[in-house]
């Protein structure tokens, strides 16, 4: 034991040595930062996609445009409405326009700014006394909208940043099309100039039909612009065929309603309880906990493989064979690369506490749904529990064969039908996380090679106790046996030189009794 | 406890290659013995078996006294043919690292290691990596990481292959002061003069099988008589010598290996005039005609 625990400890310094530790302990916080970051930065730098429009029918375009202002100006009185309430500076700063617009605004009940921005948003004159307006408010209407437009009309960029506010008019910028006698044809060279990215060309009569409109662009894969202004433009003529008919808008509307199921869920005691959003996350969090469970103990069961392998063909095994036996070097090595495994994933599991539970509370949100539910510990310690489980098993086997090769490339092939099954937890992952008590899942759970991930997997089922145990038990007979054949071959393998024996003859040693050397070993007689 | 290794009928078989076939032997405690015997003989598994890396298909191994092996792995030494360092590790780490597998306390073992390293020359390599090593400083530092834990018996397998003359003598040193410690050294080799000029006692194995074994003096007494010569000329001529049984000519040098009863005198007188003469020595036969004799003549030692 204490040959085995001088073994593990100098693997262990030997990995803290190397650029890999430090690379698998840094890897998993960047990865998070990053996957993160990126798509914040990515739609940060994302170009406007600039559009401009035919429009055969006359009013389409109008109509979206006052839905884009309405859809604007609504941010827009809800950046400044929240600088109003917490009051001070900030809001000072907004301009004089905005400042008495919003004073106004916050005054008003929900339906009434609504209507308010409506009113501002559309093209034509409001009459001397519009529908749903206070008396108050409609007399300060003609103002306010006159205002407000002119301000819309010359606002400048930086000022529309600083409101720091998501608005369509900064995603899609409309580019007025050319008064020429083709503007088709001039759209078109503007596209192919990369002056514009696309313009659309409206039918005559949308209402009747869709004939005559169409979408032109050099980019047809990125339809993000095509599905914005369709979804718009659908409204407005939708609008128009309830009036045409003679619907009631609200009738209409209520047709289009759906019917909703409420989701609820069987609790403990038969209950029935309330699906939460925290509940579905739940569903899906052990998911990403198969990923990274799979990642590490891959990681680490293969760095044990390459550094078995190097310190075969470097020629210090047999020194060390003269003071350790076997069975105590492979313990050593293996018991050392877990205990370095196991001190990246202990960091990851603290970066992940830190960042999840940790930051969140200190900058004031207690409740992160996904914090609560990834940091619960069942989770945790069911991670740490099968990524050793795991490593063991998988360590077992790799340092088995690996112990046969002189070279990488050598156990590549025998390595073949090890890889191959490691992949099925990974295909599996989105079926168990879907039905986490299915036959598919209760059947991996039992095989060991795939114990450790798919019983993790299922955490969100969860399992009943006793598969629990079971499968625990299973996983543990599994480790002893692994070990146990490992051993073996590791004892002859480990000596040997020149080519590796085929996986059939490797199987055949496990038969062999303690000390036999089997036949296609000749180094011996050297 | 008389004997360092006590070997009783030991065989070792790889599937149908017979490694070593029932083979016994003794070796003293406090002698430098030699195992010799060209490549493939069974040198290499002997010393494994002894080690205990190997186990014997039958016969008895006695280590030390110990019939289990694994109970004095701690008081052995061994230098295996192929060795090599961990190449990240430091010197001094590395060597105290092999003095604590072999049951040495952490702090004991780093102070060894660094006063073994000032003794060799290696004191200013203590903290560099082996990668930074030459290829006779690593085997210096193998071989004081073998040292290290003071064995009783340190078993060397072909120590002095792929040395230059200067790490040759630096090993032959190191044999003979581990002796002059009162300790056993058993090494193998199947270059015969390494063993004549070292070895107390030999044993010579050849296809698995003991040969002959016993002091050098003893073995090389066996052999009868013969006549080392040095000499210039035309050496065709040596094999027509009166009471010659053959001639082991190596262009400058010839070892005459007379028949029983043959006068030496007579042998001189016959090679005056024909050849130039420098140098003509009555001793015993070489190590190397030894086995020559013992195997048949058909090996290729």
């Amino acid at each position: 034991m204490r040959k085995i625990m001088l073994v593990a400890q100098r693997e262990y310094l030997d990995n803290v040595r190397t650029k890999a530790f430090w690379i698998g302990i840094l890897a998993f916080p960047l990865i998070i930062v990053l996957s993160v970051l990126v798509p914040i930065l990515l739609a940060e730098t994302r170009e406007a996609r600039t559009y401009a429009v035919v429009d055969g029918s006359g009013f389409v375009l109008q109509e979206v445009e006052e839905k884009i202002i309405a859809r604007d100006l609504r941010e827009v009185f809800t950046a400044t409405t929240e600088r109003y309430r917490e009051g001070g500076r900030e809001f000072e700063k907004l301009s004089e326009v905005l400042q008495t617009a919003t004073l106004l605004y916050v005054g008003l009940e929900e339906e009434e700014r609504g209507r308010l921005i409506e009113l501002v948003a559309e093209t034509a004159e409001p009459q001397a006394e519009p529908e749903g307006l206070s008396a108050k408010t409609a007399l300060a209407l003609p103002q306010l909208r006159t205002d407000l437009r002119k301000w819309w009309r010359q606002v400048s960029t930086k000022e529309l940043e600083d409101l720091d506010v998501e608005l369509l008019r900064r995603s899609y910028v409309r580019i007025e099309t050319p008064m020429v006698d083709a503007p088709q044809a001039a759209l078109n060279r503007m596209i192919e100039a990369g002056e514009l990215f696309a313009y659309f060309v409206i039918g005559e009569d949308p209402v009747t039909s869709s004939e005559g409109s169409k979408y032109v662009s050099k980019n047809l894969t990125d339809r993000d612009l095509l599905n914005w202004f369709q979804r718009m433009a659908a409204d407005v003529v939708r609008a128009r065929r309830i009036e045409r008919e003679g619907i009631d808008p609200e009738i209409a509307h209520w047709i289009q309603e759906s019917l909703r199921f409420d989701a609820r869920k069987v609790g403990k005691r038969g209950t029935e309880e309330k699906v939460e959003t925290r509940d579905r996350a739940r569903q899906w969090a052990p998911v990403a906990f198969v990923y990274l469970l799979w990642i590490a103990v891959f990681t680490n069961a293969q760095a044990l493989l390459t550094n078995t392998i190097e310190e075969k063909s470097s020629r210090v095994i047999e020194v060390l064979l003269s003071s350790v036996s076997s069975f105590e070097l492979m313990a050593g090595k293996i018991a050392g690369m877990a205990a370095s495994g196991l001190t990246v994933v202990g960091s990851w599991v603290i970066f992940f506490f830190i960042a999840i539970v940790v930051i969140p509370e200190m900058m004031g949100a207690s409740d992160v749904a996904l914090g609560s539910i990834a940091a619960d510990p069942f989770y945790m310690i069911s991670f740490l529990v099968y990524f050793l489980t795991g490593y063991l098993f998988y360590a077992t086997l790799l340092v088995g064969l690996g112990s046969v090769c002189n070279s990488l490339k050598e156990s590549q092939n025998l390595m073949m039908p090890i890889l191959i099954p490691m992949l099925v937890p990974l295909f599996a992952m989105m079926p168990i996380g879907q039905d986490p008590n299915g036959t598919l899942a209760r059947i991996l759970s039992f095989i060991p090679l795939f114990t450790p991930f798919v019983m993790m997997n299922r955490a969100a089922g969860p399992p009943p106790l006793w598969e629990y145990l079971v499968t625990t038990l299973l996983m543990i007979g599994s480790i002893y046996l692994a070990t146990k054949g490992a051993a073996k071959i590791f004892r002859i393998g480990i000596l040997m030189t020149g080519k590796p024996p085929k996986l059939g003859e490797i199987v055949k040693w496990l038969t062999l009794s303690e000390g036999v050397m089997p036949e296609s070993q000749e180094e011996g007689a050297a | 406890m008389n004997d360092a290794v006590r070997l009783d009928g030991v065989s070792k078989r790889f599937g149908p290659v017979v490694a070593v076939d029932d083979l016994s032997l003794q070796v003293p405690a406090g002698c430098i013995y030699g195992f010799l015997g060209p490549n493939g003989a069974g040198k290499t598994t002997l010393i494994r078996m002894i080690m205990s890396i190997f186990y014997p298909d039958s016969g008895r191994i006695e280590v030390l006294g110990h019939q289990n092996p694994l109970e004095v792995k701690d008081r052995l030494g061994y230098l295996p043919e192929e060795k090599g360092l961990y190449k990240k590790m430091r010197v001094a780490e590395l060597i105290a690292y092999f003095g604590r597998l072999k049951g040495m306390d952490g702090g004991k073992a780093r102070k060894v290691a660094a006063e073994l390293l000032d003794r060799f020359g290696l004191g200013e390599w203590k903290e560099s990596r082996c990668e930074a090593l030459s290829k006779g400083m690593g085997q210096k530092v193998q071989l004081l990481g073998t040292m290290i834990h003071e064995p009783e018996l340190v078993i060397l397998d072909e120590p002095f292959s792929g040395l230059d003359p200067v790490n040759s003598d630096l090993m032959r040193d190191a044999v003979l002061q581990l002796r002059k410690e009162g300790k056993t050294v058993l090494f193998s080799t199947h270059i015969m003069e390494q063993a004549e000029q070292l070895c107390d006692f030999v044993m010579l194995i050849d296809k698995g099988k003991k040969v002959l074994d016993g002091e050098l003096s003893a073995v090389r007494a066996s052999g009868g008589q013969g006549v080392i010569l040095d000499y210039d000329g035309d050496g065709e001529m040596l094999n027509q010598l009166p009471g010659v049984l053959r001639v082991n000519d190596a262009g400058k040098q010839a070892e005459l290996v007379l028949e029983d009863g043959a006068d030496p005198q007579a042998i001189l007188a016959a090679l005056v005039g024909k050849l130039q003469i420098r140098r003509f020595d009555l001793s015993e036969p070489s190590l190397h005609e030894i086995f020559i004799r013992a195997v048949g003549g058909e090996s290729d030692a």
